[in-house]
């Protein structure tokens, strides 16, 4: 809000940018925007075209026109649905999960702490591995018998009376499966909140201290305002993160026991190369980008009238 | 038609981008390039799914390969490894963007597939010799590669599942290898006690049941695959998988067989846990090498009401009808169909599929003895462009079935018109 106040006051004082300088500016912008065209907006398009057929793999075989028809099995497939519903639970979980999670680990790693760098290498880890190996490395941690997790929780701990089959159901297996999201993502949020938390100026805290808060209320009312944008930033790039979760959930489970865990790229994964229906796969592709487009827009308009409201 | 294919690759490529982060890596290289270098060396490529795990690849490649090149001066040969589990995607991609190389090695459940999409070339107009060959392999693998009236590749290798025993675990409870279903049951009952699985696998998929439903009588298709109700779902089949998950219930087969690969036997099964699994030959090999003291043995799979009817499987070999050295990539094919490349693959597992070795398999690798007796009763699955989409339907509601109330019946009741649906497709 700031900088657009400040932008808008000076712009009429300066002379404006004279006319001839505007070319060479689309100049620059034109061999992004034509790889931005090549390889999103076409093949985006193709894909939409995909969607309106019974497609045929092969360029030597026709593929039949046949208008909305894939997205009416969409909205009749309760596999499809169930898939959205594991997404948005996924989408619950981790992203409260990694902002709490990781804005905390930005708080305590800011601090002049002893071992400081070793601490927050050990939490970003995760986020440089490959989500290969960390799926796998679940999957033996899950396991049923002889895994780790219930090895802790049964055979040390005793909490729990008998081994608890984890990727055999749908919670349990979606427990799992969110519990590596928040593990894997934390590292990204704390960076990212640590960079912001460098940003807020010293003045603030001192002018708090001055008025009597405290660090809680240092935290609250100095902290979290001072960061809002980034937070904002932070939970739509992780919302979108969480609906297109896919190989920790193909590698963990592959959507099953009996399609109890699908998400909805296991399952457009599963219908357009396992049985070859892309046209339906597309189908399902757009409908979860309609999905992802309308909470980030969401979060946008909420987040703006957030801040009118605050300002 | 260069136009269109463009179209496909990169529909295909948009899906794909979705997965950005497990794209294949560049290993395959460039597909189907079938490039001609200035000294007039043509070059074939050959994507295969031999186990870099066992000595299956090295074969190949410092082999059979150079035994290949030797005798056809003029031809090199680019092999191309693909995981087992990444083939499908990557022979669909390559389908859809006209960028498939020059022969395949291809599970025989894909052929009927591939060559409904026509992208094969039938082999038996391709090959005036094809005759030869036809009369050479056996004919129940032979079968894999037809599709409405042309052979479209042949009989690679082929193999089946016999069981393999832990003779220390059965030892434990006095128990002899399980000769029939209800030995099986019984041995389950011993075992259960000490806390040990009678029983062992990590599927339900076909290739997993296909041995018990069809030991029990059982069926999924009727033999034209064309239709499923009465089949799948008959009392005979419903025995079967009943009788699987009666075992599963009573905990004399580990949970993870509702996992879909989650884990695998071998470790298991070499520890004592377990006391029997069906395996192939490939498993000789694996767990020479990741458990070498391991004595097992093997024997037939435990009959049942219908005898004991194991499941065949296999690789076959097939050439792309986009090929464009065809001459060089059939001369490929009748040199890995040889005596010769035949017997060097038996060493490392791979059963020949030529008539004329089937005496001397057993002095090549003694424990092809049982898989020779399996080999006699062994059924291939159904031949159907629709089978990968049968197969996991199948396994779904069974998955359900387990995991659930228990009723097979009417899972599989619920199941047959389904797969009815997707038969009556390529009727």
């Amino acid at each position: 809000m700031l900088d657009t106040q400040v932008t808008a006051t000076r712009l009429p004082a300066r002379r404006r940018p004279r006319r001839s300088w505007r070319s060479p500016a689309y100049a620059f912008l034109l061999p992004g925007f034509a790889v931005f065209t090549l390889v999103m907006v076409y093949p985006t398009a193709q894909a939409l075209l995909i969607s309106l057929q019974r497609w045929s793999v092969s360029p030597y075989q026709p593929s039949k026109f046949i208008g909305l028809a894939n997205y009416a099995t969409a909205m009749r497939d309760p596999i499809f649905w169930r898939s959205l519903a594991n997404a948005g639970v996924y989408a619950g979980v981790t992203v409260p999960g990694q902002l709490i999670l990781g804005l905390l680990c930005a708080v305590a790693l800011k601090a002049a702490i002893p071992g400081r760098t070793a601490f927050r290498i050990m939490v970003y880890i995760p986020v440089i591995t490959s989500w290969v190996v960390v799926s796998i490395l679940f999957k033996y941690l899950f396991q049923t018998d002889g895994g780790l997790v219930n090895f802790l929780l049964h055979d040390v701990a005793a909490v729990v009376p008998a081994n608890i089959d984890w990727l055999n159901s749908r919670w349990l297996a979606m427990a799992a499966i969110c519990a590596l999201g928040v593990w894997k993502g934390v590292g990204w949020t704390m960076l990212i909140f640590l960079a912001a938390l460098q940003a807020v100026p010293d003045s603030l805290y001192e002018a708090a201290a001055v008025d009597g808060a405290g660090s809680a209320k240092q935290f609250w009312h100095v902290t979290l305002p001072s960061i809002r944008r980034t937070m904002v930033f932070v939970m739509i790039m992780l919302v979108i993160g969480a609906f297109n979760v896919f190989i920790s959930v193909s590698l963990m489970t592959d959507g099953g026991p009996a399609d109890q865990t699908q998400v909805p790229l296991t399952y457009l994964y599963r219908q357009a190369f396992d049985f070859l229906d892309f046209g339906y796969g597309s189908a399902i592709a757009f409908m979860l980008t309609a999905v992802i487009v309308a909470f980030s827009a969401l979060q946008f308009r909420f987040q703006g009238a957030d801040e009118e409201s605050a300002a | 038609m260069k136009r269109r294919r463009l179209v496909h690759a990169l529909g295909v490529a948009l899906i794909l981008g979705a997965f950005s982060a497990c794209a294949q890596s560049g290993a395959a290289g460039t597909p189907g390039a079938t490039a001609t270098t200035p000294a007039g060396v043509t070059t074939i490529t050959y994507w295969h799914t031999y186990s870099a795990d066992s000595p299956e690849v090295g074969t190949l490649e410092n082999e059979v390969i150079p035994a290949f090149e030797k005798a056809n001066p003029g031809i090199k040969v680019k092999a191309v490894t693909i995981p087992y589990n990444d083939m499908h995607q990557k022979l669909i991609t390559g389908v859809a963007g006209g960028e498939l190389p020059d022969v395949v090695r291809a599970d025989i459940i894909w052929v009927p597939e591939l060559a409904n999409l026509g992208v094969l070339e039938p082999l038996d107009t391709a090959m005036p010799d094809f005759g030869t060959f036809k009369d050479a392999v056996y004919p129940g693998p032979l079968a894999t590669n037809a599709w409405q009236g042309h052979y479209f590749g042949l009989p690679l290798d082929t193999n089946t599942l016999v069981q393999l025993y832990n003779p220390k675990v059965l030892k434990s409870v006095g128990a002899a290898a399980p000769a029939s279903m209800d030995d099986l049951k019984a041995l389950a009952d011993k075992l259960v006690k000490d806390g040990k699985y009678a029983y062992a696998d990590n599927d339900l998929s076909g290739w997993n049941t296909l041995p018990f439903i069809w030991s029990f009588g059982g069926d999924i298709t009727d033999p034209d695959v064309t239709k499923a109700s009465g089949y799948v779902n008959s009392d005979a089949t419903v025995n079967a998988i009943t009788f699987l998950y009666q075992l599963y219930k009573q905990g004399a087969i580990p949970k993870f067989i509702t996992q879909s690969g989650a884990t695998q036997t071998n470790d298991g099964f070499a520890k004592g846990q377990y006391a029997t699994i069906l395996g192939g030959p490939w498993m000789y090999p694996i767990l020479a090498g990741s458990h070498p003291d391991f004595a097992f043995q093997a024997a037939k799979v435990p009959a049942g009401t219908a005898g004991s009817i194991s499941v065949v499987g296999g690789e076959n070999i097939v050439m792309t009808s986009a090929s464009t050295h065809k001459d060089a990539a059939l001369a490929f094919v009748r040199y890995l169909m040889s005596e010769d490349a035949q017997t060097t693959f038996a060493k490392v597992g791979q059963f020949s599929v030529l008539k004329s070795l089937g005496d001397k398999m057993t002095s090549i690798q003694p424990y092809y003895q049982t898989y020779v007796e399996q080999m006699a009763s062994a059924r291939p699955r159904p031949a159907t462009p629709a089978w990968t989409e049968i197969d996991a339907k199948m396994k779904s509601a069974l998955q359900e079935a387990f995991l659930g109330n228990g009723d097979i019946k009417g899972a599989l009741d619920k199941l047959a018109p389904e797969l009815d649906a997707l038969l009556a497709k390529y009727n």
